[in-house]
């Protein structure tokens, strides 16, 4: 077991997580009922294994690994609500994702899409009244903020989830691949604010494909391969190791 | 319920002030961070609403224009086509009150099976109480059903029934109508969360419920044995829409019937939440 420091944020600690994934199988309905219940048939996917990882105090911590090498289920398994399958996830406070874009409704206007974002988000309906104009001007939706949502373009939506997931900074932030949204202009100043967040945040976590931007952003980067914690260390050397393993494999996603 | 509050994990050592994120809050502190974020459960509904009709040409109207439809057509298949009265004074208002209150209960249990499903993508990524999704559901319908019930009571007065001082307690039975949502959407959500077989099956038990209602005949008239049309108060619809007609068309109620409803709209919110907080922790997966 690792020495635990005091100015831990969230620790894992032996993590599985398993998914299922339901087969669409050919097997008609005398195979179904000849196994003698009626319940589809299933594979299961481990999506974590066994992954033992601390995040502290003021810190920003990468995320890095091929598709499909646990690093959402990761970011998931720290905000406590994925059931495990095994192992503990502790904080000090509970991690926030940093999206509201699953809350959003394309048929309704920037304005009320932000009122329900912030609702979702937890903020009370005066809390987002009062910051209704500023989040509005940091996405740049000017006189579109009254038009239905799925008017906009995909930048223009992009910006919007941007600025309503980022009105509330938590203690410990989780963050997955939402850097790189919008126009140039707009990325300047949205990775701007990603890092204002990460010095506001107590603790950051960064889920991202951008090598340069991990280098840039994080103090540690942990490697995920296949669901286990492949190394964790210093930006430079863990970035360097994993793209040299992807070239030796030939895929870098 | 002390069993659920997030624990300093013990025993492991030196991390002081680490809670279990994966231990789920006391019951108390669950609905009081409910109640901290009820707005969540009006506003959404509400636009919800407002977005549906959007791409019509009366908009908003339909509102109030779809329940008058629907009471419409009953006034013109039992008033005009069929001129039935089958045992009771004014049918038509019978009907009207039968029609709208099952109405609202078949869209709040539609609405409910499916909630949770529709919004696992919220589920996933945003940490809130769930028990938000059934009960924004149920506000959802509650606000369709305001112009209807105004729709309602102006046909009451169109069939000739005036404003008694029973109308006064019309808010006491909506107030058992809109609990009883409460628990039944909250039962409903979660059985529709893991069987997601129910929103096949759904639209057939409600025609079941549909005639064990009485919505559109009077079990009264039709059931002669006392002990029958007492076993029918077991039914809450049933009571719920029959406490609606004595207050609004002055039809008789039995002293079971009340009973029944009080029952119910006691029993069902509280099994609804306790059943609902138990598979709470798994409803994203």
């Amino acid at each position: 077991m690792t020495a635990l420091r005091p100015d831990v944020t969230v620790q894992l600690q032996d993590v599985a997580v398993n998914y299922r994934v339901y087969e669409d199988s050919a097997g008609g309905l005398k195979e179904h009922f000849s196994r003698g219940r009626v319940r589809r048939r299933y594979q299961t996917v481990r999506a974590l294994r066994g992954v033992t990882l601390e995040v502290h105090e003021s810190e920003t911590l990468g995320v890095i690994g091929a598709n499909g090498s646990g690093k959402s289920t990761l970011l998931s398994a720290m905000t406590g609500l994925l059931p495990l399958k095994s192992g503990t996830v502790r904080g000090r406070s509970r991690p926030a994702l940093l999206g509201v874009s699953s809350a959003l409704r394309s048929a309704l206007s920037g304005r009320r899409n932000v009122l329900i974002g912030g609702l979702a988000l937890g903020f009370t309906r005066d809390e987002i009244e009062s910051r209704m104009d500023e989040i509005i001007e940091f996405a740049g939706l000017s006189d579109a903020v009254d038009r239905p949502m799925r008017t906009y373009s995909s930048g223009m939506r992009a910006r919007l989830h941007f600025a309503i997931a980022t009105a509330r900074i938590p203690e410990i932030l989780l963050i997955d691949e939402a850097l790189a949204v919008g126009d140039a202009e707009f990325r300047a100043r949205s990775s701007q604010r990603i890092d204002e967040i990460c010095a506001e945040a107590g603790s950051v976590v960064v889920v991202s494909h951008n090598m340069t931007e991990i280098e840039h952003l994080c103090d540690r980067v942990a490697w995920l391969d296949d669901g286990e914690v492949k190394a964790v260390g210093e930006p430079g050397s863990v970035v360097a190791s994993y793209l040299e393993a992807c070239s030796r494999t030939g895929h870098h996603s | 319920m002390d069993d659920a509050t997030p624990a300093p994990s013990g025993g492991q050592a030196g991390d002081p002030g680490l809670i279990d994120l994966a231990a789920p809050p006391s019951t108390a502190s669950y609905l009081k961070e409910v109640w901290r974020r009820r707005e969540f459960a009006v506003v959404v509904p509400a636009q919800d609403l407002r977005a549906q009709n959007m791409d019509t040409a009366l908009g908003q109207l339909w509102h109030l224009v779809n329940p008058a439809l629907l009471v419409g057509v009953y006034f013109f298949i039992f008033g005009v086509v069929l001129d039935t009265r089958r045992g009771v004074d004014n049918f038509l208002g019978f009907l009207i009150v039968g029609i709208v209150l099952f109405h609202l209960f078949q869209r709040v249990l539609q609405d409910a099976s499916v909630c949770i499903v529709r919004n696992l993508g919220l589920i996933r990524s945003i940490q809130f109480p769930r028990l938000l999704l059934p009960v924004a559901a149920v506000n959802g319908q509650t606000f369709a059903f305001i112009p209807a019930l105004c729709v309602a009571l102006l046909s009451l007065l169109v069939t000739g029934e005036r404003p008694s001082l029973r109308w006064l307690l019309l808010p006491v039975v909506l107030a058992a109508l809109y609990v009883f949502n409460l628990g039944a959407a909250l039962v409903v959500a979660q059985i529709g969360s893991s069987v997601r077989d129910l929103q096949r099956l759904l639209p057939h038990l409600l025609r079941l419920l549909f005639y064990a209602s009485g919505v559109i005949f009077s079990v009264d008239a039709f059931i002669s044995s006392e002990f029958w049309r007492t076993a029918f108060a077991v039914n809450p619809v049933y009571d719920l829409i029959t406490c609606a007609r004595w207050c609004l068309i002055g039809t008789e109620v039995d002293a079971a019937v009340v009973i029944g409803l009080t029952v119910w709209c006691m029993a069902l919110p509280v099994i609804g939440v306790f059943n609902f907080r138990r598979v709470e922790g798994r409803l994203g997966s």
